[in-house]
């Protein structure tokens, strides 16, 4: 593990903190872009599909397409039960983003509540991600 | 928070977690038979098939709700991976899943309340 690990840029636990940043970017970016298309009078609109009318949705496309090469290329380096836990880290980021960027207006009872899931992912993620690595 | 919208997160979930182990198993068998495959190249699509099922419900769910509302019910879906082991694999749940479990279960009701 230790050996051959390649530095700088494309040091795994560098790409792992890119991962964490894609992530959050394109949960942003596919909220705004649901928002500026969100039609909810219609009654199939359901299906999201018209969200792809809305150029922040292509671009949020990109970040998910690149956050996926980058998870591949982080897990031929860390394994699973150690990567899957730090980078729920964007469970705690999320939020926060959805407060200081989105400006969404989030009770306390939804704070708690995002406290509690967040505590709780922090005790399964490890031995959650050994099971995922098994299935 | 509707029974239909309830019924729209977990679909949205489940679709991709199965998605996800779709993947896996299509890597795995992509190393042993080959891209070219034929059983590769049928359980990456379903994989991809079941992704994109889940990317569109989501853009539809983020439609209509906050992602401070949404985010925090991406939770369950390491609940589904934890029952999945439990019945795929038959893994009895240690007191740590079970408890971790439990707190994200409390916190998506709380979430769904607000």
């Amino acid at each position: 593990m230790t050996n051959n690990r390649p530095s700088g840029f494309a040091n795994p636990w560098f790409q792992l903190g890119l991962n964490i940043i894609c992530v959050v970017l394109y949960e942003l970016l596919l909220k705004a872009g649901a928002k500026a298309t969100a039609d909810p009078s219609k009654s199939w609109s359901w299906i999201g599909i018209t969200g792809l009318a809305s150029p922040l949705i292509w671009l949020a496309i990109v970040v998910i397409i690149l956050d996926l090469v980058i998870w591949l290329y982080v897990l031929k380096y860390i394994p699973l039960s150690i990567a899957f836990p730090l980078s729920r880290l964007v469970d705690v980021l999320v939020p926060i983003s959805c407060w200081l960027i989105l400006k969404e207006g989030i009770s306390s009872l939804r704070w708690c509540g995002i406290a509690l899931v967040i505590i709780g992912l922090a005790i399964v993620a490890k031995p959650a991600a050994r099971l995922e690595e098994r299935l | 928070m509707t029974w239909w919208s309830l019924i729209l997160i977990l679909v949205w979930l489940g679709t991709f977690v199965a998605g996800q182990l779709f993947f896996k198993r299509a890597m795995e068998s992509s190393g042993v038979a080959g891209f070219r495959n034929r059983q590769t190249i049928s359980i990456l699509s379903a994989g991809i098939l079941l992704m994109t099922v889940s990317f569109f419900l989501n853009l539809g769910l983020l439609q209509r709700f906050d992602l401070s509302y949404l985010y925090p019910f991406q939770g369950l879906s390491v609940i589904i991976i934890t029952l999945m082991a439990a019945v795929i694999l038959k893994e009895k749940l240690t007191l740590r899943l079970t408890l971790g479990t439990l707190l994200i279960t409390a916190g998506v009701v709380l979430v769904s309340m607000s």
